[in-house]
């Protein structure tokens, strides 16, 4: 056989090996594919392997000073994954002790060294895929552990798994918890800030393959998530971190104090609809405790409080001036078989009395007669004349929702005398006219409240100012005004009129400040007063309220306060709510400066005669700019722009030249030092002074030859 | 002269070899395009596109490499060949005394500037295969004598393959397989060739003793545990287990380009486990072709070797042809589990570092020599 000949029978050996290993391979994948097809496909849809969701962080939510009010906090569980590819007998042998050392000392030192590595002994043994190193550690702590011997490999060489779990947490623990909320419970709504804008705080789910272990355990396969979470956005709320505290701080100690069933207090900024504060507190067994957002979400009977909406719809009719008389029927009168009755004593008295002091008195007869005259029954032409309050309460708002972000706010329920005429009697204006037959929100009363302190501009209330990224403000949220003006300007001003009465011969009148002042409403409710005027049940309860804004000339908040059942001490209005509103708004007013009236701001006295400046002198300029500021009437007769002195004639000041010679020393007092020093100086003077103020005395007379004497000044 | 003509001229060589080689690109590039499909890469934000260009421009830059090695005459490879050789020493000495330690295992080093990884073990083939195919060229005529022919050819071969087995075992027992049948159909001697067996025994043996001295440089802990987990479980470790899952997910025709599932599941699907996402991908149909391409490969070789008058050029295609198809064999047998796991990648197919360029390399060689061997035959005609 030749060379070439053999090499070419040795070359067709080696192919036909290779055909018949090809062919070998390809009956395998055959196998693999068809005849344990079946077996494969099925492991592959047991969810052997699957993706589960790794949760975002959840973004903050902060007050509006950007406090922390709910902040997610990242925490970290650690496991060890024993059986990894990565993880060789000599590597887990070599580095076993040190890793247990560690663990000993800076995770877990319920175990001691020994005690660690015969742990990780055992697993090892056992082939433990998801053995519990740490638990709900932080962040640093997480990191650390990451550089323990056999850790520092990573997730398939050292087979640490690192897992995030999201606390979430309230900081300031009670404070507006309701109102901050949550969300994502199961079973339950979400509720607040939390509810409300949970699409911006929950941010984008990540997706990580995990191995299933056992029936229960799946372990992450990567040490990334395949598809990071996308952390959530942060809300800035409008809340008031001070002001909140202190509004729950008071709420509680007057709900400890008169022993009552639960209470509400919301905080309002007159300009925007911002609300600054809102507290809800409950009894419960365990004490006071934030469980529902009375404030936002539950309809009562507001009670006088409502007392101003009828009678803004009188005064915006023409019906009543204010200061028109009214009769009260000494706080006693029968509509159809029932009674109504005044609380206040000072009724008793009057047949009749004007509309502001009826008001400031709380008087139910006087407002529910006067009621009753205009609107009850059918006019002239037919029409139902209820239709009309009723129009006016629409124009007020007081029949819609507010529209606040948060989720439950209910619509205000108001009776028609047309739809629910079924429900509507004899009785129903009359006692609509005093807050009740209807009900509305506590919010839904102070957005009125609030609508009338902002000269009539009705805003929506707010909570929610900003949504922020963590490179800064993605949205702001602008105060809406939902109505410009609900009233005329002249009714928005007698209602200004009535409510400041309240609080200066009214109901209110014992919460009355001399550092401030402020407007409001009381209101004493029977809880079940429906029963009561049945004579069904003899023991009720009350609720006690409070709304009004502050300060009175120019208000910058608005605040409501209801505390329903007090049973201790006191159930008026001025005896429960207003103390606690007076106690907030106290507490603002010391805690914003801008709010205190600046001790000189009065009118200033007309100065005349002895009052007015007799020889003041020095620049005219300056001097003129004095007389104006203090209203002081003068005439310029000077042209002498550095040296004019004034003489007082009769009721006006005259300002002339002082006169002066040539080389003689000049006359400076009455002189500022700046100006004297000026006009001595520029004489080649030397000037010597003492004291504060102006020029009383010169050492030397005036007149007396210049020749670089030193003088000597006097100030006083 | 047309267009078709002259690049025909200007491309010659063996047209199979040529088809062969664009058809694996294009499977290559298809198999790296499928990545742009998984959800896991798409929302990590662009780098797709990143490793979709990085791996074309490696296309782009082995079809030149082809074509260069293509253009020089193929005997100059000879004189190279003891140089190279005699740089591969050091080179392979110094990656497993300081290489990069990618994967655990020391078998790179960085190419400085172009932020790529080099496989010195790649060179060493070149280097090695070329040598052995001149040594058995040239000593034809006495190629059954022990001390003239045999000893210049094991000695480079057995320290080559000593040198990469303690960071790389299989390719060093590819390579020492490829010489092992390049010397087979190079006529030597039935007892030389169970010396050289004999040899590769005792080095690895050696290996194994030096293992329990230099853990760190001799992979032994990883080759007892592959080689246990191979034995005792039949379904193969998870590697395999997900491989077998995506060859039985392709059925006949495949889930369709870029719908493949089990990416997300196998460690490096596009290097290692490739072969297991194209069945997946394009079904046992692809699985065939894949297959048969490099089947073919050897063919067009063995044609190649029929027409050759000079003993060197044949021995070097037949040395290139076998490596790739070995290494390539390999790969798949990993991926049907025919062979302990084990980090081959496919020639040709498999993205990634500088192993596409070195394939490149070796088919430029192979299509010079077919070249060479036309033209011979066309003066002859």
């Amino acid at each position: 056989m030749n060379i070439k000949n053999e090499v070419l029978t040795r070359m067709y050996i080696v192919l036909v090996t290779f055909i018949l290993l090809a062919f070998f391979l390809f009956a395998k994948t055959v196998k693999i594919s068809y005849v344990e097809g079946e077996k494969w496909r099925a492991v592959a849809n047991n969810n052997y392997v699957k993706y589960e969701s790794v949760p975002a962080l959840r973004g903050n939510i902060l007050s509006d000073d950007g406090s922390l009010l709910a902040a997610s906090i990242d925490k970290y569980d650690i496991h060890f994954d024993l059986q990894v590819n990565g993880l060789t007998k000599k590597v887990f042998e070599e580095n076993v002790d040190s890793l247990a050392y560690c663990l000993s000392k800076y995770v877990n030192n319920k175990y001691t060294p020994g005690g660690q590595l015969m742990r990780l002994l055992e697993a090892r043994e056992k082939g433990a895929r998801y053995f519990t190193i740490a638990k709900n550690v932080s962040y640093e702590k997480k990191n650390q552990i990451s550089q323990f011997p056999i850790f520092n490999r990573g997730r398939h060489r050292g087979g640490l798994i690192v897992e995030r779990v999201l606390k979430r947490d309230m900081p300031f623990k009670l404070l507006a918890k309701r109102t901050i909320g949550y969300a994502s419970r199961e079973g339950a709504n979400d509720v607040g800030i939390e509810g409300a804008f949970d699409k911006f705080l929950s941010g984008t789910n990540g997706q990580r393959l995990t191995l299933k272990v056992s029936e229960k355990t799946r372990i992450p396969i990567n040490e990334r998530a395949e598809i990071e979470p996308e952390d959530g956005n942060h809300i800035k709320t409008t809340l008031d971190i001070g002001i909140q505290d202190v509004a729950e701080e008071a709420l509680m100690d007057a709900l400890k104090y008169h022993d009552a069933q639960s209470g509400t207090v919301i905080l309002m900024d007159v300009k925007t609809g911002q609300l600054k504060a809102i507290a809800n507190l409950e009894k419960t067994p365990n004490g006071y405790w934030e469980t529902f957002n009375y404030g936002i979400g539950t309809k009562i009977e507001p009670g006088s409080v409502l007392k101003l909406a009828p009678v803004m719809a009188l005064l915006e009719d023409g019906k009543v001036g204010i200061h028109d008389q009214i009769p009260i029927h000494k706080g006693r009168r029968t509509f159809y078989d029932v009674e109504m009755e005044d609380s206040s004593s000072k009724s008793f008295e009057m047949d009749s009395t004007t509309l502001l002091n009826a008001f400031a008195i709380s008087s139910n007869v006087g407002i529910a007669s006067l009621t009753s005259k205009y609107y009850q029954g059918t006019d002239k032409k037919g029409n139902i004349r209820a239709k009309q309050l009723l129009r006016r309460f629409d124009q007020f708002n007081i029949t819609y929702p507010t529209g606040i972000e948060l989720a439950g706010e209910p619509m205000p329920f108001i009776k028609d005398p047309v739809k629910d005429s079924k429900e509507w009697s004899g009785l129903t204006l009359p006692w609509m006219s005093i807050g009740y037959e209807m009900q509305m929100t506590p919010l839904q009363i102070l957005t009125f409240y609030n609508a009338v302190a902002n000269d009539g501009k009705y805003m929506k209330p707010y909570l929610v100012s900003e949504i922020l990224d963590k490179d800064g403000c993605i949205k702001k949220i602008s105060p809406t005004v939902l109505t410009e003006r609900i009233a005329s300007k002249a009714t928005i001003q007698k209602a200004k009129q009535l409510l400041a009465e309240v609080v200066e011969t009214g109901t209110a009148r014992k919460l009355k400040n001399t550092k401030y002042s402020f407007s409001g409403k009381t209101g004493t409710s029977q809880i079940n007063y429906k029963n009561q005027r049945k004579k069904k049940q003899k023991k009720f309860g009350y609720r006690s309220s409070f709304v009004g804004y502050f300060p009175s000339d120019q208000p910058r908040y608005s605040c409501i306060v209801v505390i329903t059942d007090p049973k201790e001490n006191g159930t008026y209005g001025a005896d429960v709510a207003g103390p606690v509103f007076r106690k907030l708004i106290d507490n603002i007013f010391y805690l914003k400066p801008e709010l205190h009236r600046a001790l000189n701001n009065y009118k200033r006295p007309k100065l005349e005669g002895k009052d007015l400046p007799e020889e003041f002198a020095g620049n005219l300029e300056d001097m003129e700019i004095v007389m104006k500021t203090l209203d002081i009437p003068y005439v310029n007769k000077s042209d002498n722009p550095i040296m004019t002195t004034s003489i007082v004639r009769r009721d006006s000041v005259h300002l002339i030249d002082r006169p002066r010679g040539e080389n003689l020393i000049p006359n400076v007092v009455g002189m500022g030092v700046r100006d004297a020093l000026y006009v001595l100086e520029n004489e080649g003077i030397e000037v010597k002074f003492k004291g504060k103020g102006k020029v009383m005395k010169q050492s030397i007379s005036p007149g007396t030859r210049i020749k670089g004497q030193t003088i000597h000044l006097t100030l006083g | 002269m047309s267009l078709g003509r002259s690049l025909s001229n200007e491309l010659r060589g063996d047209t199979a070899i040529w088809l062969i080689t664009i058809v694996l690109a294009l499977v290559s590039l298809l198999a790296v395009y499928s990545s742009t499909g998984s959800m896991a890469f798409r929302v990590k934000g662009g780098n797709t596109e990143f490793f979709l260009f990085k791996h074309l421009m490696i296309i782009a830059m082995s079809f030149l490499i082809m074509y260069v090695m293509y253009r020089i005459p193929y005997e100059k490879f000879k004189k190279w060949a003891p140089f190279c050789l005699a740089l591969t020493f050091p080179m392979l000495a110094y990656t497993l005394w300081q290489g990069a330690d990618i994967n655990e295992a020391r078998r790179w080093i960085a190419v400085p500037f172009i932020d790529l990884t080099f496989q010195t073990s790649d060179f060493a083939k070149i280097s090695l295969i070329t040598y052995v195919a001149s040594m058995i060229g040239s000593k034809q005529e006495y190629i059954e004598d022990f001390a003239t022919a045999f000893t210049p050819i094991i000695v480079p071969i057995l320290i080559t393959c000593g040198l990469i087995a303690p960071a790389d075992l299989s390719t060093a027992i590819i390579l020492f397989l490829t010489c092992f049948l390049m010397m087979f159909i190079g006529r030597v001697h039935w007892k030389f060739l169970g010396l050289l067996l004999l040899f590769g025994v005792v080095v690895f043996a050696l290996l194994i003793i030096a293992g329990q001295f230099f853990p760190e440089y001799v992979r032994v802990d990883t080759w007892t545990s592959r080689l246990t987990e191979f034995f005792t479980n039949s379904d193969g470790g998870y590697q395999v287990q997900q491989s077998k899952i995506a060859i039985a997910s392709g059925e006949w025709i495949g889930v369709g380009p870029g719908n493949s599932t089990q990416r997300n599941f196998l460690p490096s699907p596009f290097a290692d486990f490739i072969y297991a996402i194209i069945t997946e991908e394009y079904g046992l149909m692809g699985a065939f072709i894949m297959i048969a391409m490099f089947v073919w490969l050897l063919i067009r070789t063995t044609v190649l070797v029929t027409k050759s008058a000079k003993a060197f050029g044949a021995m070097l295609a037949v040395g290139f042809t076998l490596c790739l198809t070995i290494q390539a064999f390999v790969n798949i047998a990993v991926s049907v589990h025919a062979v302990p796991v084990t980090g081959v990648t496919m020639p040709l197919v498999s993205m990634g570092g500088t192993s596409f360029l070195f394939a490149s390399m070796m088919i430029g060689i192979i299509l010079s020599v077919s070249r060479h061997i036309e033209s011979i035959n066309d003066l002859k005609e």
